[in-house]
């Protein structure tokens, strides 16, 4: 997304693109100032951050926010336990067997999770259950056809090198092949994380009585612009946040993975 | 080494072994008997077949199952049930119809996405780069938006009708083409421009002739992922609020419990959406002849 140029030359310039939001946030601020439509229907930045304030302060933020990030979280967890080895299983050998159950893996990949989502409220009801599962559903995919990426991806040559070392299978795989495919999980994991908060927005929106995409749609029926902008502002701060946290996580972890290449080349 | 070869099926894992070269070929020198051509021509066929394998075992067991009562048929209902309600529907003319309601909707988005985002992308990425630096970090954030949260925005602005479900879907098409856009046409190789320039050309041609086959490939992924974004956010946009289409199909069967409906509706869009993603691989297959792909679609 977006270009990642190195920023050469003067450096006050890494700053000032800032200041696009800055200018951004400016002209939000002042857009419903000018009266009719505009004041009606967006609300300024001010409103929205003293919204939130009280929303902190009624506990309700922390309310909605902890049941969002219950059900994200559960969902997420469950199908990471789950899709990691099942990737080590089947990203890591016979090729018969791999061909006969990717195509299928590939097609429930596909499956539109929206049209999942009342399935699985007709099997678990309307419940915590479903959302959970649905969140599950769709973060699954990801991890698992990252890991099975990762796994394949793994330098032949470290493993036979490794091999002809004598190497039993237990050390091939924890020495071996795990280090070499974890860029790969932990790009699989980012995504599955945020893919996980997209779905449970969605899924809170269209049948949930609480948390924040609830907390969207209520604002929007009860027609409380104020409200609606402070979920909304909240929601992407969250996203981002958890995009950015699996990012330095990313970056901890697999650190070493780009200084080798970088030495290489 | 030379008389054995590592056979293709080599896991990192499993396989230890190699296969032995002579298996499946005969030995030069003799006569290939009836046996072998028969078993190499079996192996090649259920070479073919074995990624087919899956599906089939997949068909066969979810026929089988609520058939046979294992599973709770008025829940899951067998390929046959679903295969005979989409007939019905079929024949009613119900079907198609929301098939094309929806792709409608998730093509005129995804036009309207395209004829913004392409050019916009290469003005930024290409003219003024200094402002696509400038405005990059505004861009990111509000790509980052989820596309969700806007929805009901929106309904309020435009009410819940047409308008409001074009806007979320131009939304969500138009950051991944935007942005691969600015990528792709950031990502030519200068010594082409500058190659291209040193013999003469104007804008327009470096344009039409580097610049724009350059960045097509990008353009291409972020069309893909735009559409299939795209895709998911109509069926959930219908299922709020339309009274047409396949979202609105899939909520209106799970509100009146017609089962077979609601998995018929779930499998069309399935179908569809690997249609729509089919077909702008083609499409680029077709357009970007000359790039070498190294990945499936």
């Amino acid at each position: 997304m977006g270009g990642t140029n190195k920023e050469s030359g003067h450096p006050a310039w890494r700053h000032l693109n800032k200041l696009s939001i800055v200018l951004f946030l400016v002209i939000w601020e002042l857009a419903p100032r000018a009266g009719g439509l505009l004041e009606t229907f967006i609300a300024p930045p001010s409103l929205v951050l003293k919204t939130l304030v009280e929303f902190y302060k009624s506990g309700e933020l922390a309310g909605h926010t902890a049941v969002s990030f219950f059900r994200a979280g559960a969902g997420f967890v469950v199908a990471a336990l789950i899709s990691i080895p099942m990737g080590f299983l089947l990203g890591g050998g016979y090729r018969p067997f791999e061909r006969v159950v990717n195509p299928v893996l590939g097609f429930l990949g596909q499956v539109n999770p929206f049209s999942l989502f009342p399935l699985f409220i007709i099997f678990f009801g309307i419940g915590e259950v479903s959302k959970v599962a649905m969140i599950f559903w769709v973060s699954f995919w990801p991890i698992l056809f990252s890991t099975m990426t990762g796994m394949k991806g793994a330098d032949p040559t470290l493993v036979r090198s490794a091999r002809s070392m004598g190497a039993g299978v237990f050390t091939l795989f924890f020495k071996v092949i795990l280090p070499a495919s974890s860029p790969a999980i932990f790009s699989g994991l980012k995504m599955g994380a945020g893919t996980a908060f997209f779905m449970l927005i969605a899924a809170e929106m269209i049948g949930a009585s609480r948390g924040l995409g609830w907390l969207v749609w209520n604002s929007q029926i009860n027609f409380q612009m104020p409200r609606l902008f402070a979920a909304t502002v909240l929601i992407s701060l969250l996203g981002l946040s958890i995009n950015g946290l699996f990012g330095v996580l990313e970056r901890k972890l697999t650190g070493w993975h780009r200084k080798s290449l970088d030495g290489v080349r | 080494m030379s008389n054995v070869r590592i056979e293709d099926g080599e896991g990192i894992m499993l396989e230890r072994r190699a296969v032995p070269a002579s298996l499946g070929k005969t030995a030069p020198g003799k006569k290939e008997g009836a046996g072998s051509i028969f078993l190499r021509r079996f192996l090649a066929i259920h070479d073919l077949l074995l990624d087919w394998y899956g599906i089939i075992l997949l068909l066969v067991l979810w026929q089988l199952c609520p058939t046979l009562g294992w599973i709770d048929g008025r829940f899951f209902p067998p390929p046959s049930t679903i295969l005979a309600e989409g007939v019905k529907l079929v024949l009613k003319g119900e079907l198609p119809a929301h098939v094309l309601v929806s792709l409608q909707r998730t093509l005129l988005g995804l036009a309207a996405a395209t004829a913004v985002g392409i050019p916009l992308g290469f003005v930024l990425g290409g003219w003024f780069p200094r402002a696509a630096r400038f405005l990059d970090p505004l861009l990111n954030l509000l790509g980052q938006i989820n596309a969700f949260s806007l929805f009901p925005l929106f309904v309020l602005f435009f009410g819940i009708g047409e308008i409001a479900k074009f806007c979320i879907i131009f939304w969500s098409c138009l950051w991944p083409i935007l942005f691969t856009t600015i990528s792709g046409v950031q990502g030519v190789d200068p010594t082409y421009v500058k190659l291209a320039r040193s013999m003469g050309s104007n804008g327009a041609t470096i344009f039409a002739r580097v610049l724009f086959p350059g960045a097509l490939p990008s353009i291409f992924t972020g069309l893909r992922l735009g559409a299939t974004f795209a895709f998911l956010m109509l069926i959930a946009a219908e299922m709020i609020g339309a009274s047409t289409g396949l979202g609105w199909l899939v909520h209106n069967s799970s509100v009146n419990y017609l089962i077979p409906r609601l998995f018929l509706a779930a499998v069309t869009i399935a179908l569809l959406g690997m249609t729509l993603n089919h077909t702008l691989v083609l499409l680029e297959r077709k357009l970007v002849r000359w790039r070498v792909r190294n990945e499936t679609a």
